[in-house]
């Protein structure tokens, strides 16, 4: 019986033996995101069934973390998003979603949507701060859309 | 019949190959320091009696209890106050026995992880002054300019006498002490000096210092190049075979032909000496001796023994002066205390005012 | 003479052996009630009995007192001053007893915060770590969003602890719910703790979740889970193969594997005796203040 199963089996183990370890979930690029604050765009593109695409983080890594700025391909337009919420194993104290979410923004960091709806994390506040400078883009325009914190 | 059996043994030992032919040009390239002893001995309980073996229990333990009872010859001298300790000066270090991490959190939420170094009953062996101490030459360095620092032999861990050899013994009992398990040279000014028998404690450093520890790194064996340098490896597929953990390439041809001398190779990784130098000390207890140190870093596994002294780098350096020479021991010391940065676990929670 | 020396030394020894391997059945199948062995007749050994029986129990409610199994790591007086720590700790906030599957609100004080505190609620999915790097993971359904948030159990930070509902689930480790269907891990903020009257142990919840179809994050196939109804629904026929293949039925039997991962009951009963009456003057500590707060409030909303 058991050697029936093995002699079956033997075809298939062949074809996968590549491994399967419990993968990173990192942000980098190809990854499908979720638009989630009520931009026409997003919308759209949300409801369609054909989510934005990472085509460039903006960082050293190349490899997006929670508040870093990403360039998304979104219904064929190329679009500037903030990382909101991240699927990854995450810090003490910092929540871990179930989805990676961004919000779309413009260059000058003014959201184009005006609503939020997931919860977003506190630390964002922090991180946002300090990447806003006085002349440059100011992020913190962000947080005033949030509706809920965690 | 018995005696026939004794040769016998003895017979076999004796190997005839076994003859050291030396050379012309012999020259002695490591000689040990002139208080190095070997430690082991084995014991043979065979020819001691019942009431032997009782007495000599009954003397290690008297021995032990006097041991106990010896008092720091610093309350006798004055000597702790007339010297005054200057940033050029080199005070003694601890021997201590790595025992552990847990995490300590900062005053501002952060967490930190600390490791624990307990302090095992450290006392002062002997003081060589620099005049009388002649270390064997193991380089070729000159050592004609005067020598500045003596030596300050420190013990730790006392153990039964009949398990060590009389030679080690012997270096112990020339100064009145009981035989230590750790026995550790520390290079010291000559007005860093303590008289024998002195205790040292956690004390002796202050939260807030920095130290350099050195001790032996965990003991991995014979490692190949990617966990002992680093190495990337190759490709787990694309027509790779037989190649996905090793080095490559280790040298080109031409006029070089030949591996370059340091070329990162396969081979044993870890028991080596290792010094970690600046490592902040977050917090002391008193009672147990136990100093927490700031990072994980410190080399060994959990039970080794490592050793601290006062760092080096020039920018950790005390600045005021420590306890000088040592910790004189006083009943007015807390059972612990922090560092500022420290939150202690007996404060309250952790608020954040807004600004 | 030897030889009757030798067995009686095998015979302690198969004793001490015998011993160990009750500890270990005790540490691994945690809500077996022992009765007392039947030797064991006489009073003073049967109190005894259960008086360590007693002491033994509370592994159950703080199982972080227990030092990591690996003997590299293990150090009686870091694991003392481990201990007193946390005690010093556990002085200050009630950290109250929790299982995986109970509902809990974690209040901290964020820095990030507008308000600097910030609550969450959440089923515990996850407890892990021993001594001061214990740690748990709240998960919860905010907005159709699954959030999971990781605390360090002796973090200072934390402001409160509040067990909104004591219960225990049929599975160590709640991963599963991640690909369950939102309603199986959605709980409300405004949730009102459910007092549990005193003395009756632990429930267990016995509901099964149904997951959504695949593709999932991990094969929950392979890990005979209890608390999933609808698993063989998603499954193919190449699935159940692999299972019977990976299928690992002698590890049960690995008594080395289960002795490398406990603490033998020697020195289990030895850190319970160092901890546990400074736990129950805490805890008796805490029901005091818990009545005297009873009685005041209602005064105050009379007046």
């Amino acid at each position: 019986m058991f050697k029936a199963i093995v002699n079956k089996l033997n075809p298939l183990q062949l074809s996968c033996s590549f491994h399967t370890t419990a993968c990173l979930n990192e942000v980098r690029l190809l990854t499908r995101l979720r638009v989630v604050d009520n931009s026409e765009i997003g919308k759209r593109a949300m409801s369609e069934g054909k989510p934005p695409r990472v085509i460039c983080v903006y960082n050293k890594q190349r490899v997006g973390y929670i508040g870093d700025r990403v360039l998304v391909a979104i219904k064929g337009q190329k679009k500037k998003g903030i990382l909101v919420g991240l699927k990854q194993t995450q810090k003490v104290k910092v929540p871990k979603f179930d989805s990676n979410n961004v919000v779309l923004i413009d260059d000058n960091g003014t959201p184009l949507g005006n609503r939020i709806h997931v919860p977003i994390p506190t630390i964002l506040r922090t991180i946002l701060k300090e990447r806003t400078h006085a002349k440059g883009a100011d992020y913190t325009k962000l947080l005033a859309i949030a509706t809920k914190f965690v | 019949m018995d005696n026939l059996k004794v040769l016998c043994s003895k017979l076999i030992k004796l190997r005839v190959d076994h003859i050291v032919t030396r050379s012309a040009k012999f020259t002695v390239k490591y000689r040990p320091p002139h208080w190095y002893a070997p430690k082991v001995n084995v014991v043979k309980d065979d020819d001691l009696t019942q009431d032997n073996m009782q007495f000599i229990k009954e003397v290690i333990s008297d021995r032990n209890d006097s041991q106990q009872e010896l008092e720091s010859p610093l309350v006798q001298s004055i000597s702790h106050t007339s010297q005054q300790w200057l940033p050029t000066t080199r005070r003694v270090g601890l021997i201590a026995r790595k025992i552990g991490n847990y995490p300590v959190w900062s005053n501002n939420g952060k967490k930190m992880q600390t490791t624990l170094l307990q302090v095992v009953d450290n006392h002062v062996i002997k003081y060589i002054p620099p005049e009388e101490f002649k270390p064997m030459l193991t380089t070729e360095r000159n050592w004609r300019e005067k020598r500045k620092l003596g030596c300050m032999l420190v013990g730790s861990e006392t153990i039964n006498p009949s398990t060590v050899t009389k030679d080690y013994c012997g270096l112990f009992n020339s100064v009145g002490m009981l035989p230590k398990r750790h026995l550790r040279r520390f290079m010291v000014s000559p007005e860093a000096a303590l008289p024998t028998g002195t205790p040292l404690f956690a004390t002796h450093f202050r939260v807030g210092d920095y130290i350099d520890i050195r001790a032996k790194t965990i003991d991995r064996g014979f490692q190949g190049v990617m966990k002992r340098w680093g190495f990337k490896g190759m490709p787990a597929s694309h027509g790779v075979t037989k190649t996905h953990r090793r080095p490559g390439n280790i040298g080109s041809g031409g006029e070089k032909a030949r591996v370059w001398p340091g070329t990162k190779m396969p081979g044993h990784m870890g028991n080596r000496w290792r010094i970690i130098r600046g490592v902040k000390i977050l917090r002391v207890n008193t009672k147990y001796n136990v100093l927490w140190t700031l990072g994980v870093a410190i080399p060994g596994e959990t039970g080794a023994m490592c050793y601290l002294f006062d760092t080096v780098l020039p920018l950790r350096k005390l600045k005021s002066s420590p306890p000088f020479p040592t910790y004189f021991p006083s009943d007015d010391l807390p059972v612990e205390y922090y560092d500022e940065c420290v939150h202690p676990f007996s404060d309250p929670t952790l608020t954040f005012e807004e600004t | 003479m030897s030889l009757a020396i030798r067995r009686t030394t095998e015979l302690i020894g198969a004793a001490k052996w015998f011993l160990r391997r009750d500890s270990r059945v005790l540490s691994t199948l945690p809500e077996k009630v022992e009765e007392p062995p039947a030797e064991l007749t006489s009073k003073r050994y049967r109190r005894r009995f259960f008086q360590n029986e007693a002491i033994l129990e509370t592994r159950h409610a703080y199982p972080e007192f227990l030092p990591d199994p690996n003997p590299n790591w293990r150090n009686s007086l870091r694991e003392k001053l481990e201990r007193a720590d946390m005690l010093e700790r556990r002085s200050q906030i009630d950290i109250p007893e929790f299982y995986v599957g109970s509902v809990l609100a974690v209040t901290i004080s964020d820095p990030h915060a507008q308000s600097k505190t910030n609550r969450f609620v959440g089923i515990c999915i996850e407890r892990k770590g021993c001594g001061l790097r214990a740690e748990f993971t709240l998960r919860n359904v905010v907005d159709h969003q699954g959030l999971e948030v990781r605390y360090d159990l002796y973090d200072p930070t934390i402001q409160s602890i509040q067990v909104l509902r004591l219960e225990k689930r049929l599975d160590d480790k709640l991963f599963y719910l991640r690909d369950a269907l939102p309603e199986y891990s959605t709980f409300s903020f405004d949730m009102d703790p459910e007092i549990l009257p005193e003395g009756t142990p632990i429930p267990v919840n016995p509901v099964q979740v149904k997951l959504k179809p695949r593709p999932w994050l991990e094969r929950w196939e392979r890990q005979e889970l209890k608390g999933v109804s609808n698993i063989e629904e998603h499954l193919k026929e190449k699935d159940r193969v692999r299972r019977e293949l990976r299928k690992t039925p002698w590890e049960k039997y690995d008594l080395m594997k289960q002795y490398r991962k406990t603490i033998p009951i020697e020195d289990q009963s030895k850190i319970w005796a160092e901890v546990h009456n400074q736990l129950q003057q805490l805890q008796m500590a805490r029901k005091k203040s818990a009545r005297k707060r009873t009685f005041t409030t209602p005064k105050t909303q009379l007046g």
